[in-house]
């Protein structure tokens, strides 16, 4: 059970975590200064998240948030591949594509775990749901406005979507024994969680002319093993990159 | 967040403090455009190296220690800057160094706190602390500008109330308050005759080569190209997306004070 | 160029081929001033500016930059261009002419000294 438990939550704070590094790298370069001030903000909160799903660990004994987010081998990592794409071109069509993606499936999640019958999981999601809000607030005030303006932004908006989207859809892998986290009330089943994702998304990308079909099962399987400890291609350098400081001295406080 | 047991992921912490200096750009921006110049056309005065801005940007941060360096020593140097001018006379300036100031206060606390971990940790750790110390001291000793003997425009801010200390007097008081710190910290200070006069109670220190300010400050530095070259970098690269949502007919306007 | 900052060296090499940059007025969007109501119940109270293109992306970028940390229930952001302002100049249109205190309290202190010579008057002559 302990393992389940773990699984889950390394799943829901890795997510966190590098999401949260990848939105820090835009600060000091975002499109105008008021959006780089609120996309930080949103950084700041997922890697608060990923310190409060690693603290649930800590606190039934296991290693600290420190020691899950700077001490393990990649594939004893839980995350989906679309957080550990890098920011491609310093494209904002990218950032915001993913941010929507992403923060669409946080609210899914989210609102599933509220209902958990894992009492901390539950506890937390409902805490996490007030940044939450504003996550999603910015996300589709964002989206629906760029897809509607110039032809150069839908354009970019379309690119994004084209690389995004198996990606996106990754996201609701399921996870290693995932029967047995929904047999014991922990979450719904990821294949519920994706309809439930993709009831949110397709009215607002629809009308912008940016929804188009799921991806099919031969654009999915390179996303896929993330859930089971299959890294991105991208995965070695983003976290030489994430531990450079920590690993410069590993047995020491910073 | 009182979630039991969390704090505040080490990560975020240098985010939260690059994100203020961001958002210290934006007061003081939104500022300065009450009193009538757009602030494209600020930009555009930075970008093309028509205003200066501080020395101390210039220069590289090698490595973690630097940035704790950076923020407990540039920090405290900008507090007692902005805290003189905090004084002056204009609302929305004052308003804005006000909640610079608080903010700025944090970064302290933060950069001190960075600072102790390392000099309280291993022997590498330290070593790295004390390498930064050593090459960020004379930009810190230029930060407050030339000696008030050399300096142009003091006199006339001075009389005009718009400064309310000279350089001198601010490297004065940034030795006074912090000097003492780094010595409790079993750091060395690279000026070896640097030391307080107990009859005048003010600090003796190796003039620092000016000619080096100079240079910085006319765009020589180490990092100045750099620096400019990410600013284009970021305003053109976001182009598309001011320019997609700038909305028709829209009319300037001076915000208000 | 090399620069010690890998996103720095991951963006070029675009960032490099990026020589002048101008920019013109109204690039980076008209602006909106911000008011902040820091309790329930309490006033909205004028705390800066912000470029924004419209009312909803300039309250959502408004939360960030001036209540992230400060004590918020509610913001208004208000178009610049829409607020009608009275200049310095106009001051002493504020400035009454004449002796206005008959709409003051402090107007109307003689009513009791009145009262105690009237009552004075009254007193029975012994």
């Amino acid at each position: 059970m302990l393992e389940n438990l773990q699984t889950l939550i390394l799943a829901l704070a890795d997510d966190e975590l590098f999401m949260g590094h990848r939105h820090a790298e835009w600060i000091g370069l975002g499109p105008i200064l008021e959006e780089d001030i609120a996309f930080a903000s949103i950084a700041q909160d997922e890697t608060g998240h990923a310190q409060a799903y690693y603290q649930i660990l800590t606190d039934l004994g296991l290693s600290t948030p420190d020691e899950w987010a700077f001490h393990r081998e990649p594939k004893a990592f839980r995350s989906a591949h679309l957080v550990e794409l890098p920011n491609f071109d310093y494209d904002y069509a990218i950032a915001l594509m993913r941010h929507f993606l992403y923060d669409a499936a946080e609210k899914v999640r989210l609102q599933a775990l509220t209902q958990s019958s894992y009492e901390p999981l539950a506890l937390l999601a409902k805490r996490l749901q007030s940044e939450e809000k504003y996550h999603w607030l910015h996300a589709r005030t964002w989206i629906e406005r760029l897809g509607r303006s110039t032809e150069e932004a839908h354009h970019r908006l379309l690119a994004a979507r084209d690389l995004l989207w198996p990606y996106a859809w990754a996201l609701f892998e399921p996870l290693p024994n995932e029967p047995e986290m929904v047999e014991a009330g922990w979450i719904p089943p990821s294949s519920t969680q994706q309809q439930e994702w993709v009831s949110l998304i397709q009215p607002i990308l629809e009308p912008i002319g940016l929804w188009k079909a799921p991806p099919t099962e031969a654009e999915l399987t390179h996303c896929l093993g993330a859930r089971h400890g299959v890294r991105s291609p991208y995965f070695d350098e983003l976290y030489a990159e994430f531990t450079e400081v920590s690993a410069s001295e590993p047995n020491a406080d910073w | 967040m009182d979630y039991p047991g969390a704090k505040l992921p080490p990560q975020a912490r240098p985010m939260a403090k690059v994100q203020d200096e961001v958002g210290h750009a934006q007061l003081l921006y939104s500022a300065a455009e009450t009193l009538g110049k757009p602030r494209e056309a600020m930009i555009n005065d930075l970008l093309s190296g028509k205003s200066k801005y501080s020395n101390i940007f210039n220069y590289p941060a090698k490595t973690w220690a630097d940035t704790a360096v950076i923020a407990w020593l540039v920090d405290a140097g900008a507090i007692i800057n902005q805290t003189t001018n905090a004084k002056g006379s204009y609302g929305p300036y004052v308003r804005a160094l006000e909640r610079i100031c608080w903010e700025e206060s944090f970064h302290l606390k933060y950069g001190y706190d960075s600072v102790v971990y390392l000099a309280t940790g291993t022997p590498r750790q330290r070593a790295m602390l004390q390498d930064a110390l050593n090459r960020w001291w004379r930009p810190l000793m230029h930060f407050f500008g030339p000696p008030d003997t050399q300096s142009v425009h003091t006199e006339k801010l001075v009389r005009w109330k718009v400064k309310l200390a000279t350089n001198d007097e601010m490297r004065q008081q940034f030795l006074d308050m912090y000097v003492p710190k780094i010595w409790e910290l079993g750091l060395t200070i690279p000026d070896p005759i640097l030391h307080k006069d107990p009859e005048t109670g003010k600090w003796v220190y190796t003039d620092p080569n000016w000619e080096e300010f100079w240079q910085v400050i006319n765009g020589n530095g180490p990092c100045n190209k750099e620096r400019l070259a990410v600013r284009r970098f970021a305003e053109e690269n976001g182009r598309w997306v001011r320019e997609a949502l700038r909305p028709k007919n829209a009319h300037y306007v001076t915000p208000l004070a | 160029m090399t620069s010690l900052d890998p996103r720095i060296r991951r963006a070029e090499p675009h960032l490099s081929q990026i020589t002048e940059v101008h920019l013109e007025p109204l690039n980076h969007w008209p602006t909106y001033e911000v008011f902040v109501q820091r309790t329930r119940g309490g006033h909205a109270q004028h705390v800066g500016s912000l470029h924004a293109p419209d009312p909803d992306l300039a309250l959502v970028m408004a939360k960030e930059q001036y209540a992230r940390r400060s004590q918020c229930v509610a913001l208004w952001v208000v178009p610049t261009h829409a607020i009608l302002w009275t200049s310095a100049e106009d001051e002493d249109l504020f400035q009454p002419a004449t002796d206005k205190s008959y709409r003051e309290p402090q107007g109307y202190l003689n009513s009791r000294e009145r009262l105690e010579k009237y009552r004075d008057r009254l007193k029975p002559i012994s």
